[in-house]
């Protein structure tokens, strides 16, 4: 077990760094000289120097980039240009939407998932198996906007029957039905390779001795699907949640910008139009920090479900 | 012996040429499916590669007195918040969508490939590209758009880099794999002992021998990549207005979603077609080409 993360965790610590010096750079562009920004127009070229030494902006590039690490650590991550409010406070604004919508979408995707891929495997070749394997297809393939675009215009516009602009508050006080649009639109991209996948593992399990066992034994054909042969095929199924938590990501920035869910992405993807540099360096990261993090979750996660991994 | 086991190699590799392979095409229009895919797909790139010629209205001209008009017999798709005939900036856009999606897997498929052959050939070099390859694959591909954007500003080159980015480490992965199965084949060893240069053993006999494998998962990708561009050119990462992108166009009817619904359905509808048909061909081709990338 402890390889598996002891490993994961040495390729994390590179790719933060890469985060961090990408974000650093971030900053590196803003267009005009920050201290001549502070000094004014007017100022002598000695009020400029002093300002950028009192900034350390006379300091070379690595010693800048390891004070910039020094502030991130201590959480000081600069301004809003357009705000003027500390950009950690506006990230720890937009956390929480995030995460409730993300884990809203796994809610939809992962039992739909098992769902139709297991139903699809049991009625192997015949007509279910064929509508659902054709739908998963189609739904890999549909762009994340287009599917909220459909829901946007009939469910919310037409029929009128969900809202599908903000949040109205968290998921325990009544921001249950503002959630559901965006979480569904994100939860459908993943529906289709949770399917395809569960599919292909439980049609594996099915054919093992294990199984032919518990027929045997007389249990019942539900039992022996959801107890013997679904949960093993969670083992890459799970495998498969962690490696769609890019797309899963992905897929956030874009269903925020849809919806105007308050959560990180819509931050980021504003901060970059309106050139909000600190705000854009800060969201980025986070979001760099959560793909990381998400891996590592998948990697324990995977040792408890397939105890073998521990023994290799 | 060693001149038999090299024919045999050379032998596999003429076998591999990606169509080749006996039957490849006839097997591929004998599956419906992956026949009408192919057709689909062939017809898009047909009408984007001639769009100058196929349009039947200036994709950049707007005309005021003709917003938001629903598909009829001049305008077959409609025209847009500013009059622009939507057929002619579909046609336009689908251009700029899938050059997007053929730049990123073909640079990213030649640096991924690269990498994964060296992986695979210099042992030495092994761990530390790989350890790049799992470094790049901790950045999903979106986010790289978003930074790169952020530093350079928004437009085709942003996306171009995320696409890129997006293709090297899976190929880097796939064309490593196959590229230790190939050097486990007795006629890399024969190659090497006759005193083949190490170029000319990776190029002919390496390479050569992975080049379906990595064609057939490029293949596969096309269809994700071409995704992740229009994604976004939906955000506002990618062209910028009033060049004409897919991704971008569906943005920016989003705008008019309730007064004109077709302005941003039409663009998404293509973008779901290309990639639809681009999964179905890549799928019936692995059945083919290589049924070893299954999943």
């Amino acid at each position: 077990m402890g390889q598996q993360i002891v490993h994961r965790l040495l390729i994390s610590f590179p790719a933060l760094l890469g985060v961090l010096f990408l974000c650093f750079c971030l900053l590196q562009v803003v267009p005009a000289d920050p201290a001549m920004i502070i000094a004014g127009p007017d100022a002598k070229a000695e009020t400029i120097a002093a300002i950028r030494q009192e900034l350390g902006l006379d300091r070379s590039i690595p010693v800048q980039f390891f004070e910039y690490i020094m502030r991130v650590l201590r959480g000081d991550l600069g301004r809003s240009i357009i705000s003027n409010k500390m950009v950690s406070e506006e990230l720890a604004m937009t956390i929480g939407p995030t995460v409730e919508l993300m884990l809203g979408a796994m809610l939809i995707a992962v039992p739909s998932g098992l769902a139709l891929g297991t139903l699809a495997a049991v009625n192997r070749g015949r007509l279910t198996d064929r509508i659902i394997m054709a739908c998963s297809v189609a739904g890999v393939s549909m762009p994340v906007f287009f599917i909220g675009l459909i829901l946007i215009q009939f469910v919310g516009f037409k029929w009128a029957l969900l809202p599908f602009t903000g949040r109205t508050g968290p998921v325990w006080d009544g921001g249950l039905p503002s959630l559901i649009l965006p979480a569904l639109t994100l939860g459908a991209v993943l529906i289709g390779p949770i399917a395809r996948l569960t599919r292909t593992a439980v049609l594996e399990v099915l054919g093992a001795d294990f199984v032919r066992t518990a027929r045997a034994k007389g249990l019942r054909e539900r039992v022996v699907i959801v107890h013997h042969a679904l949960r093993n095929a969670m083992i890459p199924v799970v495998t498969l949640i962690g490696l769609q938590a890019a797309f899963l990501l992905g897929g956030a920035v874009v269903t925020e910008t849809m919806f105007s869910w308050p959560g990180v992405g819509r931050l980021a993807v504003g901060a970059i139009v309106s050139s909000d540099f600190p705000t854009a360096q800060g969201a980025i990261m986070i979001l760099a920090v959560a793909f990381l993090t998400i891996n590592l979750i998948v990697d324990v996660l995977y040792v408890y479900l397939d105890p073998r991994v521990q023994r290799r | 012996m060693s001149t038999e086991v090299l024919d045999t190699g050379f032998a596999a590799e003429r076998e591999s040429g990606v169509f080749a392979r006996a039957g490849v095409l006839r097997r591929l229009v004998r599956d419906r499916v992956a026949a009408l895919a192919a057709l689909a797909l062939a017809a898009i790139v047909v009408a984007a590669l001639f769009a100058p010629w196929i349009a039947p209205h200036d994709p950049y001209f707007t005309d005021l007195t003709k917003v938001m008009q629903p598909p009829d017999a001049t305008y077959w798709f409609g025209t847009d918040n500013t009059g622009r005939d939507i057929f002619s900036r579909v046609l336009y856009g689908t251009r700029n969508t899938l050059m997007l999606g053929l730049i990123g897997v073909i640079v990213g498929g030649f640096l991924g490939g690269i990498l994964g052959i060296l992986a695979a050939y210099y042992r030495r070099l092994d761990g530390w590209i790989m350890r790049l390859v799992d470094i790049m694959l901790a950045f999903p591909a979106i986010l790289i758009g978003l930074a790169v954007a952020a530093i350079f500003g928004a437009g085709l080159p942003a996306v171009v880099i995320a696409l890129v980015v997006a293709t090297v480490p899976d190929v880097a992965r796939v064309a490593r794999g196959a590229a230790i199965g190939v050097m486990g084949q007795e006629f890399m060893e024969a190659g090497r002992a006759v005193g083949v240069s190490d170029r000319e053993l990776i190029w002919r006999y390496l390479t050569l021998n992975c080049i379906s494998t990595i064609f057939v998962f490029l293949t596969l990708r096309f269809g994700q990549i071409i995704l992740i561009g229009a994604a976004l050119g939906f955000l506002g990462m990618g062209a910028q207005p009033p060049t004409a992108e897919l991704g971008m166009m569906a943005a920016q009817g989003r705008d008019f979603l309730f007064m004109a619904p077709h302005i941003a359905t039409i663009p998404s509808c293509v973008i779901f077609v290309i990639v639809l048909a681009a999964n179905l061909l890549g799928d019936a081709l692995r059945d083919v080409l290589d049924p070893r990338l299954q999943t």
